[in-house]
């Protein structure tokens, strides 16, 4: 067994906090008016939360708000969906662990994965209680996470016994879960259609956002790329969209789009009202990607692409070998600001008819059986956006940790 | 009498402007034979590193005519990119690719361009590092290794791709003083293996030893193009004169 460090404060915690909070005499004030205030608020959202507030809204819309209003006979594909999720997300991590890029050997459940781990198992148990699902749908999610551990125990434990080869593979499971996903929720290959116009909730917002922060990195790339193209015809293209873009609010892209689509193209050709606002988005932060690429770009030397051209390397292999690599990274943190501000956006959706969370929660708020409950309803809103954007912040740091090869003394 | 040996590289009449205007090579010849070590030197500002960038396409130029290796640099980018595999380039700021290890730093072009087996490639590249003698920092970073260090994993990863030319552009200028030796002394064995070289330097005492033959640059023009020892113990032109009096 290995040993597990006992949890104490470092020596000289105390010291230290009593040195930032009291160090002087009106420190000591400031922090006892701050620490009151702090507290007052705590204590009233805390007695609002407990004993006011009547979660009954949430829990009997709950399916509302996970996926709108998908046919419910259709959706254990959705759960289906979310099965392979977990299991694809416990293979990524647990692999991860076992291999870790840099830093002390490997151990099966560093510290922060226990807490992860914690974290995991009290939200399955305690939420479907809290939201008062059926016993057996409670069960599904209990079975749900259980194979997500399952499958992050398995692979950190014989992860390094997997081929090289094989393990090369691992990552194209992603882009194959989603092609695989997007059949399962949309049908096709033999299974009902389900009309986008049905998808709704959290589902929408999650689909929407992934579709876009997907397809946008790459667009977003190859406009930075033609920004900075000697090609003037390349050069000017991309400046006139990035800024025609930039120039324009996302809402009035996103009515423009609407309508605009329906003329542009033949009948019946203009996707479908919630793939027409998919691919504004996409377009839309693309343009900001961009610039945040742009800004890597800049950061690295010149004499980088010179070096690599000298070898003898042609400008796409020097562009993809040598001087991406160092941008990307450089661009990571302003890049994946822009895919949390695109989370966020996608609740503007609702504004053109879509039910994407915010929508769904507008029609249950519209609904008078819960008038006036809406302090519950946006309170759990910023919650579960939170969750998805605390979830992108923590993934980039650990991107950008893992990419840093070292830490390496600038020249 | 011995057959003259190929003449390398051909440089007639090289002219340049800056898009500014600025007049930085105004007619500029030279010819390098297949292993000859051609010293330019200058003060800076002459244009002496520009020259040396349009041998392998790095700056361009408005009038004149390039040849190297028997191939007439052009628009074309086939053509420089036939002419870079065949010239290897080392730089003042090394410019290794830091997010690589340097075993990769020298395996990338080879494997890419000449799509050898990376086995094979990283087999010479070993034997390349043990030469320039740091084949033990081979699964380091670039930015773990002292300058002297990266400079000759630099040139390392030029000889990779096995070149028939190398050009050294200011190569010792951005080391600290105690690390200039290892560089020249790499440098000096290239030389002496044969290599053909086109070296911008301040070092005098490398282009004393290990030069054919020393080219004064200033002003965009050669002032003056002579042996080492003439050049240094009985320079014919004032500027030339001028510009020795100011290193030594």
């Amino acid at each position: 067994m290995d040993a597990v460090p006992p949890l104490r404060l470092r020596p000289g915690a105390w010291q230290r906090l009593r040195r930032g909070l009291f160090a002087s005499r009106v420190d000591g004030l400031i922090s006892i008016v701050l620490i009151g205030f702090l507290l007052a608020a705590a204590l009233g959202l805390a007695k609002w939360a407990l004993f006011q507030a009547q979660w009954a809204v949430i829990s009997a819309n709950s399916t509302l708000f996970a996926v709108g209003r998908y046919p419910l006979e259709q959706q254990w594909r959705l759960w289906l969906l979310t099965t392979l999720l977990a299991l694809a997300t416990g293979l990524s991590w647990g692999l991860l662990r076992a291999f870790p890029r840099s830093g002390p050997p490997v151990t099966l459940w560093p510290r922060n994965d226990r807490w992860a781990v914690a974290i995991l198992v009290v939200l399955a148990i305690w939420r479907p209680m809290a939201l008062q699902l059926a016993l057996p749908i409670q069960m599904r999610w209990w079975a749900i996470t259980g194979l997500l551990l399952l499958a992050r125990w398995a692979a950190g434990r014989w992860g390094q016994a997997i081929p090289q080869v094989s393990r090369r593979l691992v990552p194209l499971i992603w882009p194959l879960l989603y092609l695989v996903g997007m059949v399962l929720i949309s049908g096709g290959l033999g299974l009902v259609q389900v009309a986008p116009s049905e998808w709704g909730g959290l589902l929408l917002t999650l689909l929407m956002s992934s579709f876009a922060i997907l397809l946008c990195f790459p667009l977003g790339v190859l406009l930075a790329l033609g920004r900075r193209s000697e090609l003037p015809l390349l050069r000017w293209g991309s400046v006139l969209y990035i800024e025609f873009i930039r120039g324009a609010p996302l809402i009035t892209l996103l009515f423009l789009g609407q309508n605009i689509l329906g003329f542009l193209l033949p009948g019946g050709m203009a996707p479908d009202r919630v793939w027409r606002a998919a691919w504004v988005l996409t377009f839309f932060a693309a343009a900001y990607v961009a610039e945040a690429v742009r800004s890597g770009l800049s950061a690295v030397p010149a004499g980088q692409l010179e070096a690599a051209r000298s070898l003898g390397l042609p400008l796409p292999l020097a562009l993809i070998h040598v001087v991406l690599p160092q941008a990307l990274r450089v661009a990571l943190p302003a890049t994946v600001g822009q895919f949390i501000t695109l989370l966020q956006d996608t609740t503007l959706l609702s504004l053109i008819g879509l039910l994407d969370l915010l929508g769904t929660a507008r029609t249950v708020m519209a609904n008078p059986e819960f008038l006036g409950k809406n302090a519950e309803v946006y309170l759990v809103l910023a919650v579960l956006f939170w969750c998805c954007c605390a979830a992108l912040g923590l993934g980039s740091r650990a991107l950008e940790i893992r990419l840093n090869p070292q830490a390496q003394p600038s020249r | 009498m011995t057959p003259s040996p190929a003449v390398m590289i051909e440089a007639r009449g090289v002219e340049k402007w800056y898009p500014n205007g600025f007049h930085a090579l105004r007619g500029v010849d030279l010819s390098v034979e297949q292993g000859e070590v051609v010293v330019i030197m200058g003060p800076s500002g002459s244009g002496k590193s520009t020259f040396l960038r349009t041998f392998n396409g790095l700056e361009d130029f408005q009038k004149g005519s390039i040849t190297v290796d028997g191939i007439t640099l052009s628009d074309d980018l086939r053509h420089i990119d036939a002419i870079r595999r065949e010239v290897g380039m080392v730089f003042q700021q090394f410019n290794l690719f830091p997010h690589l290890t340097v075993l990769d730093n020298l395996t990338l072009a080879p494997v890419l361009v000449r799509k050898l087996a990376k086995a094979e490639v990283q087999r010479r590249a070993l034997e390349l590092l043990e030469r320039v003698g740091i084949a033990e920092q081979a699964h380091k970073y670039p930015g773990q290794l002292s300058g002297g260090q990266q400079q000759r994993v630099a040139i390392a990863r030029s000889l990779c791709m096995e070149p028939r030319i190398m050009l050294f552009d200011e190569p010792t200028s951005a080391l600290d003083p105690e690390m200039v030796l290892e560089v020249l002394e790499v440098m000096q064995g290239l030389a002496r293996d044969g290599m053909t070289m086109v070296v911008v330097t301040h070092e005098v005492r490398f282009a004393r030893q290990v030069a054919d033959r020393v080219v004064l640059m200033d002003d965009g023009e050669v002032v003056e193009m002579a042996p080492p020892e003439r050049f240094f113990s009985n320079p014919q032109h004032p500027r030339s004169r001028q510009f020795l009096s100011q290193i030594s």
